[in-house]
């Protein structure tokens, strides 16, 4: 039935199975109609799994979580579990661009309208409120703006309006900040990111902190759902009903990498803040480059929110200006150790030309008001020796400056 | 005492709570159910100061199966 520790194993057991047979008909139909507890396909739950939901819950002192097969799949069921057409959702414009991209291309087909505001700005945002607003949604630090919303801002402007925070806290992990505890409704991950740590596996997670009250809330199938599930009314809704009809279900062995990857979060997120905060600080004294976008230097705008909310951690994403599209490929180019990727949050120092790769889909003058000029290079610090990293740099840098 | 839980007649230890009342049933995941007491759902905090009463109707509930639970929707 549960994977804890069955056989006194101590790593969660790995649950590699489709589906789950029952002893009667009846049993089966008790399971089936929600009066006795139990896994009957990997899709809807898996004992694997829900270990790592257990896990996921209690680092963000939560009610509840669900796993998906990736944050996008989080998102898509999050977003599609609260929103209908006609609905409207107020997104910060610093955010990843698969999001963007989720939000205008398939909540737009079903007349889902995404409207984008600087989320940093909580003036802003409010004033694009309108009746028909249903959720606000950020990340944390914005990517790859690195934007830092003024969470408890925000949600005091969501509770206002009856409307859930939704925050992707992807970049920041529980370790540095528990959007719950600052009024966010839901949290949502990419575990494939630091949760995971090692570039092993994709997943993703939505997390709901209780902060919000689905009986009293504006969407009508979750308040009627609330009369029997209560504080665990939307996630109910989500793993009976849409959730279980998208079909993004994690695979168990990718569960199980990311509780891997949860034993050791602490310990590799303060080495990424480390190496991140040092190579942010060398960048921003090298005349080489035209800026660094790190919220957690004290000349970032952002820092006063880094040092109230994520207790002065900014996480290990950084992006840095180079002047011109030229000069970003020849540093690219240029690096020997570090890696071009289209990821972050792994052990390994990677980096990626956003414009070209990620954002590529947008027009230029798109993506420079999504934050993505197009001589910026986006870095995710890893763990190697902060040495390593730094000589690295250091002759990239000098390589693009021939360009 | 008696209670009736998800429609069954069934007897139980007198003035248990309602943690107690899923120790004594041997209800399997006890953190992922939602129980429902005489119509109300309990907040998972109300389960060790709500005490049970003769002849009280306790629906256990889960949202992780195939389907919506009986009453869910």
């Amino acid at each position: 039935m549960s994977s804890a520790e069955a056989l006194g194993e101590i790593e969660t057991a790995i649950f590699q199975t489709a589906a789950f047979g029952y002893a009667s008909a009846e049993e089966m139909a008790d399971v089936f109609a929600g009066r006795a507890p139990g896994h009957v396909y990997t899709r809807l739950s898996n004992p694997t799994t829900l270990v790592l939901e257990r896990r996921l819950t209690a680092a963000e002192k939560g009610v509840g979580a669900l796993a998906t097969s990736s944050g996008m799949a989080a998102i898509a069921a999050t977003t599609l579990g609260l929103l209908r057409p006609g609905d409207e959702i107020l997104a910060a414009n610093g955010i990843f661009g698969g999001t963007v991209s989720f939000f205008r291309n398939v909540l737009g087909r079903l007349n889902i309208r995404a409207i984008f505001v600087d989320g940093a700005n909580t003036t802003e945002v409010e004033a694009a409120v309108t009746p028909k607003t249903r959720a606000l949604f950020v990340e944390t630090i914005g990517n790859p703006r690195m934007d830092v919303p003024d969470l408890p801002a925000l949600a005091r402007l969501a509770a206002a309006n009856n409307i859930p925070l939704i925050v992707d806290s992807t970049l920041t992990t529980p370790e540095l900040v528990r959007p719950g505890e600052h009024g966010a409704a839901l949290v949502v991950h990419s575990t494939s990111k630091f949760i995971n740590g090692h570039g092993t596996a994709i997943g993703g997670a939505v997390v709901d902190t209780g902060r919000f009250d689905w009986s009293r809330g504006p969407f009508e199938d979750v308040a009627a759902l609330a009369r029997k599930a209560g504080p665990y009314a939307f996630l109910a809704h989500l793993r009976t009903v849409i959730a279980r009809d998208l079909g993004g279900c994690p695979a168990p062995q990718s569960s199980f990498l990311m509780l891997q990857g949860l034993d050791t979060l602490s310990l590799r997120m303060k080495v990424h803040c480390e190496n991140g905060l040092a190579l942010a600080q060398v960048l921003a004294d090298d005349p080489r480059v035209a800026a660094v976008g790190y919220p957690g230097l004290p000349s970032s705008p952002h820092f006063e929110r880094v040092e109230r909310l994520f207790g002065g951690r900014a996480g290990a994403v950084l992006s840095l200006r180079l002047g011109s599209l030229a000069r970003a490929f020849a540093f690219i180019n240029a690096l020997t150790n570090v890696r071009r990727v289209a990821n972050l949050g792994e052990t390994r120092t990677l980096v990626i030309h956003p414009a070209s790769t990620i954002f590529r889909e947008y027009q230029p003058e798109d993506r420079l008001s999504l934050g993505v000029p197009d001589d910026l290079v986006r870095v995710s610090v890893g763990l190697e020796p902060l040495s390593a990293i730094l000589a690295d740099f250091q002759q990239a840098l000098a390589s693009a400056q021939k360009e | 005492m008696k209670l009736i839980v998800n429609g069954t007649d069934v007897q139980v230890t007198d003035g248990i709570n309602v943690s107690q009342l899923l120790v004594e049933r041997k209800v399997r995941l006890p953190d992922m159910v939602s129980v429902e007491l005489n119509e109300t759902v309990l907040q998972r905090t109300e389960f060790e100061t709500t005490q049970l009463r003769e002849g009280d109707r306790v629906e256990l509930l889960y949202f992780m199966g195939g389907g919506r639970g009986t009453h869910a929707v």
